[in-house]
């Protein structure tokens, strides 16, 4: 098992004084560089049973449907060579149309949704590719400087195939103007990895007249560690 | 072909009603300490403040087979919330073969983190000497790795951000 060193600007700074928490949270040592031990090329492998069946329909959770804009979440999971990351679990969560999430710390003056919970799992397929059905999130204030309000976004935890493939990041939407105000997408660096964070409109994958469709790859690192995807 | 990493993002302070249901799935349904054993600690900050907004997993794969043969949920793995106070217990099968491993890998998460953490836990009667991931570890700084024994089947391990004992994260693109 191996993998390649980080190339630098691919993961934000860990201390990013723009965004407030940063400050006593991130590391401030380097990270010391470790070759894997054999023990990392396996990873939880989750009974499809855990699965059950609105975890990929975010607007099939409650009695009737949600508010907002229903849409269609795509991609594929890739490693470092593009191989898919085959019957990796998947999480998603996020705030509802206007702005709320439901959790018993968001004070968004905001309404819940009585018919969104904004939480959902899913396995990726052969080809690596995952898909599901939800609302899109509303932007939100956050607190951490004047105006501050969160460009809209899913939250993605991926586990990979192997345990130094786990990813957790953020989905945002192409054209949101609060991107240039978010410490928290400024904090990437480099200008082409945090475009990697947006996904694209697809016409293929937008439903009829019921919902658009926006598709997200992702790529976890791992070359060498997954010889010919698992 | 080269495919360029998906940058990280922090999980945010609202994960924690999505990630619940692991947390619920992977309790040991067999905890009295048998065959398992229990690290419990206090996850901190810059200031020592405790984060009570973090969570924690832990992988051992060597438990992993065992626990799939009693069917557990999600065998080998471990997510579980810290308390307002910061602190965290987790109650991880013991791998049998090896006691040069680490007891688990931890990752960390955290709202104001913006990359999740690799670290590992060793424990102190363990045969640390033979454990080639810790070894790997500056000398003066291994310590923050290890959990320091406090009952039978019990050790007591904090997790530092930032200070004197910040806790040792881990690049997996070592060389071999």
């Amino acid at each position: 098992m191996q993998f390649d060193a980080l190339a630098p600007g691919s993961h934000p700074g860990l201390i990013y004084p723009a965004y407030k928490s940063t400050v006593k949270r991130g590391p401030t040592l380097p990270p010391v560089a470790v070759h894997a031990p054999a023990s990392l090329k396996t990873n939880l492998a989750p009974p499809t049973s855990l699965l059950l069946p609105f975890d990929a329909d975010l607007t099939a959770q409650g009695d009737g449907a949600p508010l907002g804009d229903k849409i269609v979440v795509t991609g594929r999971v890739l490693d470092e060579d593009g191989k898919p990351v085959r019957n990796s679990l998947l999480e998603v969560w996020q705030a509802n149309a206007s702005g709320r999430y439901r959790h018993k710390r968001d004070q968004h003056n905001a309404p819940l949704d009585p018919n969104f919970n904004g939480w959902g799992k899913m396995l990726t397929d052969d080809d690596g590719r995952y898909r599901f059905v939800t609302i899109k999130p509303g932007a939100y204030p956050w607190g951490n400087h004047d105006k501050a309000w969160r460009p809209a976004h899913i939250h993605f935890s991926m586990f990979g195939n192997a345990y130094a493939q786990r990813l957790v990041t953020q989905m945002y939407f192409p054209g949101d103007p609060l991107f240039e105000f978010d410490p928290i997408y400024q904090s990437i660096s480099d200008l082409a990895a945090r475009e990697r964070l947006v996904s694209r409109f697809s016409l293929d994958e937008t439903v009829g007249d019921q919902m658009l469709g926006y598709e997200f790859d992702i790529v976890l690192r791992g070359r060498n560690a997954t010889p010919f995807g698992l | 072909m080269s495919h360029a990493i998906t940058p990280s993002q922090t999980i945010g302070p609202f994960s924690h009603e999505a990630w619940e249901w692991a947390c619920a799935a992977c309790t040991p349904a067999n905890a009295d300490g048998s065959d398992t054993i229990t690290i419990s600690g206090v996850l901190r900050d810059g200031d020592g403040a405790p984060v009570g907004d973090g969570m924690i997993e832990a992988w051992t794969p060597g438990a992993a087979t065992i626990e799939r043969e009693r069917d557990h949920a999600l065998a080998g793995f471990r997510r579980v919330p810290t308390d307002d106070e910061g602190r965290f217990t987790l109650v991880l099968g013991r791998a049998q073969e090896a006691s040069c491993e680490p007891a688990a890998l931890v990752t960390v998460f955290m709202r104001g983190l913006l990359v999740h953490q690799f670290s590992a836990v060793f424990l102190e009667d363990d045969d640390l000497d033979r454990a080639a991931l810790l070894n790997q570890v500056p000398p003066e700084r291994r310590a923050t790795l290890v959990a320091r024994k406090t009952g039978p089947a019990s050790y007591n391990w904090d997790i530092r951000m930032q200070g004197e004992q910040e806790t040792v994260f881990f690049d997996y693109g070592g060389a071999p």
